[in-house]
């Protein structure tokens, strides 16, 4: 093998390698860009991806990353927080920032005359965010509240109580907003801790879509990122969900409801899981794609019970190197819950046990193929697809390289996948409903089954014990 | 090939000559939009409107049809007097034709790949829409068609259709937002139908009949009752000829006038209170009377929903959210009904009357002095950088076409009002505030938590 190959496959290895395989203290040269040009555009869309996420804050102190990238649009060292945003908001841009487990995501759009002008104040918000005592304070008032009004929210209930069951005793149990006491504790130097540990040159991703030449982009982002420190990526932490052996059911008591929300939740997959696709087409056909999946003909189109159903594994956002939930939620009313819970539960034994039939396979496979472009459709998604790949380590296939993909798969790979990822019975489910309504019905659904074999309600909450 | 140059020159013959030589359709507008895209506008003898814009980035496109009838229809109609159906029927259009069973509809669209599909009810519209690789524009058109005018209305299915529409509409009922919602229509709209629901009554939605539905099929389902958008990877020349295929031989239907009594002049400010028992913390909606969206006021109306609600800096945002005191706030003008909207989620320990006193201080700022002028450029952009950023989506500008259209008969208008902004100043703000921003014409709902069934 020549130098130059092995030199240019080296290359293409290191486009394609996920963040976690770069060494910590490797000098960059460069600013790391994903650019998609769009002539046609009217708006330029900018983001700066920080691989650093809420699976990364001391136990206790959940919230820590929303709360300082927050923080860090709210002034810098030369304007205050009013000055900023005006002068950012009057220049037709918006700024946003977004946490997930494990990464950071700031996000800005602009009308395209006034591009450059926007990104001095990304550069002031990154560089010399103020961190200011007032500000941070007024800021985790609304944060509290935020939490305290998920309250309101039946789905999100449902799924932080899944949240917290499955991922108990780590980082990740709670969701990246924090709880109300972890908010509160939350101090001052906490803050500039987290800051610095991460925003290093080695820990930013930028990408952008724009009516510009990346060349133009190239310059100025350098400009901004060289005065980042170096620093050194942590290794990742990846946590386990703890799974029950056997169909367990925990109660969101809220009383008076007409509807539930009916939440089953198993591990899921990451985005690296070889069986991604197989699984995918699964689930399009089981239960992922409405009006056609099964789930969907069978208990809201045959049966009514209930409006929504839908299943799949993006309960934890998009697919990454943690392992995410599997869930299905519906949303029954409330005579129907018992039902909609024990059909469930059946219709999961048959997919689980026989895969789809052919017919079902066949749909999942020509729908996903077709629908394929949509994906590539604006600069925005095919940004999104190459920043994905970027972060996750998984290729962003073309059209041909897809359908040889999708069309490859059979139903004794899906049966195979099934048995290797997923189990028969070990759901831990989650209800948003009145305990009393849940209990009868659950009773009354049962009748004839031997007590010991019942299903129970193995434990009930409120709405506010998962905000604590 | 031969077959393709006589189609080309046919269809070259019907564009040029229009309706005065028998042809099927006329073009009736062409207009270039600020993006320099252009909008192409057909009318077939039959009624049936269409409206195009090609772009050819991706072998895409978005398909809507927009049919001119909702729950005002069937309230205003004196053989059903009731609501409900429209949104019921709207289902009842996935459940199959003589030549697509039901299920068959929905899985052909989704092997076709069909993404974002799906269909809406309103007060005043009704669309269903979807997204499809370019080259099954055919396929897509056949299938539509196929439902506006053979579809199959079975009891069974109806009875069955009804189960997933009471589950839609209870939980609705689950959540206080949507009675603040309901009680605000009561109490803006004494007269006019907008007081009754679009979802009906749980009473309501399991009397309706299968001949209510039939009924209702065959007269608002029809051409001169329709619009077709069609935004992406498309040519006249290729959708003109299918659109004539499969609509041209629909027969157009006399539709009931929508005679809607007018709602009398508000004099005095309205107020309703009440309390739902999943509210864990109060809400507060306050809407002031406008005109309809083809009035010149609706331009500094819109403007000044920017000032008060877009970005951190607005209005709403600094003097209720980060004083703690709400959640969320928002503003914004809603077409038929026609009012301006403001929308507060109250923090747990915080009530509406607070608010409320916050509110009454700023429409007396809107009404004593002129927003600044750094304001008022910090609405323009705002507003100006969030109609940039939808119009690259082809469904976003598919949709903004479709209820403009349906809205004020102009589908345009969006836009207009975009420009309409250029030729604004500050006093113009402050003049449609002092004119509808009063107690008199203002109505204010407010629903707190029901302490009984409060969850924590």
């Amino acid at each position: 093998m020549s130098r130059n190959l092995a030199f240019f496959l080296w290359v293409c290895l290191l486009g394609l390698t996920p963040f976690v395989l770069a060494a910590p203290n490797v000098q960059m040269e460069e600013p790391q860009l994903i650019y998609e040009e769009d002539p046609s555009s009217l708006v330029s869309d900018f983001q700066v991806v920080i691989r650093t996420g809420s699976a990364e804050e001391p136990v206790g102190k959940q919230g820590l990353t929303n709360i300082f990238s927050e923080l860090m649009l709210r002034g810098t060292k030369k304007y205050d927080r009013q000055k900023f945003q005006s002068t950012l908001e009057k220049m037709g841009a918006t700024l946003t920032v977004s946490v997930s487990h494990d990464q950071i995501v700031f996000s800005g759009e602009v009308i395209k005359e006034n591009t450059f002008e926007f990104l001095k104040l990304i550069e002031e918000a990154l560089l010399h965010p103020k961190f200011d005592e007032k500000e941070f304070n007024s800021l985790k008032v609304e944060v509290i509240n935020q939490i305290a009004h998920i309250k309101n929210s039946n789905n999100r209930l449902g799924g932080l109580a899944i949240r917290q069951e499955l991922f108990k005793g780590t980082p990740i149990e709670k969701p990246a907003l924090g709880t109300l006491s972890s908010v509160r504790k939350l101090q001052m130097p906490d803050v500039l801790r987290a800051y610095n540990s991460a925003f290093f040159k080695q820990n930013i991703l930028f990408a952008v879509a724009s009516p510009f030449k990346e060349s133009q982009w190239k310059t100025a982002l350098k400009e901004i990122w060289k005065k980042f420190p170096d620093g050194s990526v942590k290794t990742r932490r990846i946590f386990e969900p703890q799974i029950p052996e056997g169909p367990t059911l925990i109660v969101i008591h809220k009383a008076k409801t007409s509807t539930g929300v009916l939440t089953f939740a198993q591990k899921g997959i990451t985005a690296q899981d070889p069986d991604r696709y197989v699984l995918g087409a699964g689930n399009f056909s089981f239960g992922g794609e409405p009006l056609v999946s099964r789930l969907f003909r069978t208990i809201r189109g045959e049966l009514g019970w209930t409006y929504a159903i839908n299943s799949g594994y993006g309960a934890m956002g998009s697919l990454s190197y943690q392992p995410g939930i599997y869930t299905i939620v519906s949303t029954p009313s409330v005579e129907f819950t018992s039902k909609t819970l024990f059909k469930t539960l059946s219709s999961w034994q048959d997919y689980v046990r026989n895969g789809l039939r052919k017919e079902e396979l066949s749909l999942a496979q020509e729908s996903l193929i077709n629908s394929y472009p949509f994906e590539f459709e604006s600069a925005q998604k095919r940004l999104g697809q190459r920043v994905y790949s970027e972060l996750y380590g998984v290729p962003v296939l073309t059209q041909e390289e897809y359908q040889k993909t999708i069309d490859k798969i059979g139903n004794r790979d899906l049966k195979k996948a099934l048995k290797d990822r997923h189990t028969e019975k070990g759901w831990l489910m989650t209800l948003v409903a009145d305990k009393d309504v849940v209990a009868a019905q659950l009773a009354e659904e049962q009748k004839g089954v031997p007590y010991e074999s019942q299903l129970k309600i193995s434990k009930v909450i409120t709405p506010a014990d998962l905000i604590q | 090939m031969k077959s393709k140059i006589i189609f080309k020159y046919w269809f070259l013959i019907f564009s040029l000559c229009g309706f005065s030589f028998g042809a099927p359709f006329e073009k009736t507008a062409e207009k270039k939009l600020f993006n320099g895209e252009t909008v192409k506008e057909f009318k077939f003898q039959n009624g049936l409107k269409v409206l195009m814009v090609s772009r050819h980035q991706a072998p895409v496109l978005t398909y809507q049809v927009w049919f001119d009838v909702g729950s005002l229809n069937e309230k205003m109609d004196e053989k059903l007097n009731r609501t409900g159906l429209a949104h019921l029927f709207e289902h009842m259009m996935f459940r199959g034709t003589k030549k697509y069973p039901d299920g068959k509809f929905d899985e052909l669209t989704s092997r076709m790949g069909s993404d974002k599909q799906n269909a809406t009810t309103y007060y005043y519209r009704t669309n269903y829409f979807e997204s499809v690789p370019s080259y099954q524009l055919e396929k897509i058109m056949e299938l539509e068609s196929d439902r506006m005018a053979n579809l199959i209305l079975d009891g069974e299915l109806l009875e069955k259709e009804k189960g997933a529409v009471i589950g839609e509409f209870r939980r609705a009922m689950d959540n206080p937002g949507r009675l603040a919602w309901d009680e605000l229509m009561r109490l803006v709209y004494t007269q006019a139908p907008f007081r009754f629901t679009v979802l009906g009554t749980e009473e309501e939605i399991k009397g309706f009949s299968l001949e209510d539905a039939q009924y209702f099929y065959k007269t608002f389902y029809a051409p001169n009752n329709c619009t077709i958008i069609v935004v992406g990877d498309v040519k006249e020349e290729s959708l003109l000829p299918l659109v004539e295929k499969y609509y041209g031989w629909m027969k157009p239907q006399e539709i009931p006038k929508l005679g809607i009594k007018e709602e009398p002049a508000q004099t005095k400010e309205r107020k309703w209170e009440g309390k739902h028992p999943q509210a864990t913390s109060e809400i507060l909606l306050m809407a002031y009377r406008i005109p309809a969206a083809t009035d010149p006021d609706i331009v500094p109306l819109s403007l000044i929903s920017s000032h008060l609600s877009n970005g951190m800096e607005a209005r709403l945002r600094k003097s209720l959210v980060d004083t703690g005191v709400a959640v969320g706030a928002s503003a914004g003008i809603s077409h038929r009904p026609d009012f301006f909207e403001i929308s507060i989620s109250l923090s747990e320990k915080h009530t509406a009357e607070e608010a409320i006193k916050i509110l009454d201080r700023e429409v007396a700022r809107l009404h004593q002095s002129k927003i600044s002028k750094a304001d008022f450029e910090r609405a323009l952009n705002q507003e100006l950088l969030s109609v940039y950023g939808s119009i690259g989506s082809s469904n976003a500008l598919a949709n903004m076409f479709g209820e403009y259209l349906m809205i004020s008969g102009n589908y345009l208008r969006g836009l207009e009002v975009l420009e309409g902004y250029k030729k604004l100043d500050s006093t113009d703000l402050q003049k449609a505030a002092k004119k509808y921003f009063t107690k008199e014409n203002r109505s204010i709902v407010i629903v707190r938590p029901s302490r009984k069934g409060k969850t924590a």
